[in-house]
């Protein structure tokens, strides 16, 4: 699905991601690593939203390196960034359905799509007249989830869904995810490796935009690096 | 229709002032409306680059100057009415505003604003320029039979061809809200506008949203100069009150509102021409003009309303 060779990626003349391989297939992927360590920067690479300086991403076979970002969604890649990027003054309906509307095949369905995501989140369901603008953040984190979703993509990347979630929400949001893995890849990048541990399938440490280590979610579990830089015990 | 309970006082505070001036004198009211067709079909097109996704553009009046002097000379030297000349100035204008983004206003989307401010305001400067290289700085305007049509009501007459400004601006502005709500590109500029960000991420191809709306800018204040030359008299400094008018309208409409410029218009319009038909005081309708902006925006700004 998702296979990134030797990806080299920076600002300016800084060098932020170094020679980084990494692979999503039809599974659930975390990449975890500490702040500034590149994790956003990988995600953009692969978006389109900064252009790769060296290495090869292919997704669907297809490399990708200068794909616009607009055409990755197209594609069937959809980002739930770590800023939400949300259209502050339209409803969240409005939000929901402009998830959909520019993708060819998710356009169509766009209604039954919404019903799967308002049984996901019913909260939204609920507040589908607000703007978007005027929720909590945790509530536009679910609706910048949500309306990734209505794309209906094949690889679905969160930047950090969990971040200012309350506890409750961060198991629930792990939840959904565990139940989407079913029919989508993922791909994850997560502060709170505790609670992603138990959605994902395989997972990357970054460190200083290398990867430091690559295991299964159970391998992570027993690694005593991991153990001890990450789940702090 | 629902009437906004807020706005109640202030519809009648309007019908009152349309009465007192019909009382006092109807050809203000007249020319009022008619003025304030001319400022909304010039702003209109700055409220939908400005306003929806938010490019400024200092050269917005020149580019209609240009327009104007197409027109004028495809009029002068093929003898085509300005009205027919007008199709063949818009496809031009079309391209030319197409270029200028490509070429220009594309370097500067990801800069800090300052940037397109200094680079459009440039642009003006090389146009009024070029046109008075090419032109001379002479006045220029054709003599159209048409144009001083009158009608007599009661013991009143007045001009009647400066209502197709009103018809343009009602045409332009009603014809935007459909796309803007109607249109898988009207949907995007919207969403282009509120998060370019955002947009690209759902599938908009962003920088064709800018390049179109800015085209279409272009396309319709270009028309506005088209007809602008068929009325009033043309030279290479004429567009550039437009511009900061037009960026004052667009201000006090508040920023992304197409109706709000027609109301801003009318006040405009009328307070104007109130002014100028006080024996003596016209000179002080420029001074009006943008009092009543800054008021607006003032009271506005007070009562923490957005912009
Ligand atoms: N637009 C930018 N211009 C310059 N440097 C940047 C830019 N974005 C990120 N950086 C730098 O690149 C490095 C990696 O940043 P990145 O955002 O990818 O980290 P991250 O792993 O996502 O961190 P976090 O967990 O805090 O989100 C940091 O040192 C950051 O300062
Ligand atoms: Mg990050």
């Amino acid at each position: 699905m998702l296979k990134i060779q030797g990806l080299e990626c920076g600002y300016g003349r800084m060098r932020v991601i170094e020679g980084v391989n990494l692979e999503v297939g039809a599974e659930s992927v975390g990449l975890f690593g500490p702040n500034g360590a590149g994790k956003t920067t990988l995600i953009g690479a692969v978006m389109g939203i900064n252009k790769p300086w060296g290495g090869s991403i292919e997704f669907d076979g297809k490399r990708i390196e200068n794909t616009d970002t607009h055409f990755m969604a197209r594609m069937g890649v959809a980002l739930v960034p770590q800023e939400r990027e949300l259209f502050p003054g339209m409803s969240v309906d409005d939000n929901l359905m402009l998830g959909a509307a520019y993708i060819p095949h998710a356009r169509d369905k766009s209604d039954e799509q919404l019903e799967k995501v308002f049984s996901l989140f019913p909260i939204l369901r609920e507040r589908r007249k607000q703007l978007a603008g005027t929720m909590s953040g945790g509530q536009q984190r679910m609706v910048a989830i949500a309306r990734a979703l209505m794309s209906n993509p094949k690889l679905l990347i969160l930047d950090e869904p969990s971040l200012g979630l309350q506890p409750s929400i961060v198991a629930e949001v792990f939840e959904v995810l565990k139940e989407l893995k079913k029919t989508v890849s993922i791909l994850v990048t997560e502060q709170n490796v505790r609670e992603s541990l138990r959605s994902i399938d395989r997972g990357y440490v970054l460190e200083n935009g290398k990867i430091v280590i690559e295991d299964s979610a159970e391998g992570l579990k027993t690694n005593p690096y991991v153990l001890k830089s990450y789940l702090g015990l | 229709m629902t009437v906004n309970r807020k706005a109640v006082p202030w519809i009648i505070l309007g019908a009152a002032a349309v009465v007192a001036i019909l009382a006092w004198k109807p050809t203000v009211l007249i020319y009022g409306v008619q003025r304030a067709g001319l400022y909304a079909s010039v702003a209109i097109p700055m409220a939908l680059v400005l306003g929806i996704v938010h490019i400024v553009n200092l050269a917005h009046g020149e580019i209609m100057m240009v327009s104007a002097y197409l027109t004028y000379n495809i009029a002068r030297s093929i003898g085509l009415d300005p009205w027919l000349a007008l199709l063949p100035v818009a496809l031009v204008m079309g391209i030319m505003g197409y270029f200028i983004f490509q070429l220009t206003i594309r370097h500067t989307l990801k800069a800090p604003e300052l940037n397109q401010l200094i680079l459009t305001f440039g642009i003006a400067i090389t146009m009024t320029q070029a046109i008075s290289l090419i032109f001379t700085p002479q006045t220029r305007k054709l003599p159209l039979s048409y144009v001083s049509m009158s009608a007599t009501i009661g013991e009143t007459s007045f001009g009647v061809y400066d209502f197709v400004y009103v018809a343009i601006a009602l045409l332009m502005g009603f014809g935007i809200k459909w796309f803007l709500s109607n249109t898988r590109m009207g949907k995007a500029a919207v969403a282009v506008g509120q998060n370019p960000r955002g947009a690209a991420i759902v599938g908009i191809d962003v920088m064709k949203t800018y390049v179109f709306i800015f085209t279409v800018s272009v396309i319709l204040v270009g028309m506005t100069g088209s007809v602008f030359m068929t009325r009033q008299s043309i030279f290479p400094y004429v567009g550039s009150p437009y511009t900061m008018k037009s960026f004052s309208l667009v201000a006090m409409a508040g920023i992304g509102s197409i109706s709000g410029i027609i109301y801003s218009s009318l006040l405009l319009g009328i307070a104007e021409a109130a002014i100028n038909g006080i024996r003596g005081a016209s000179g002080w309708s420029g001074i009006v003009f943008f009092l009543i902006i800054i008021i607006v925006i003032a009271v506005r700004a007070y009562k923490g309303r957005k912009l």
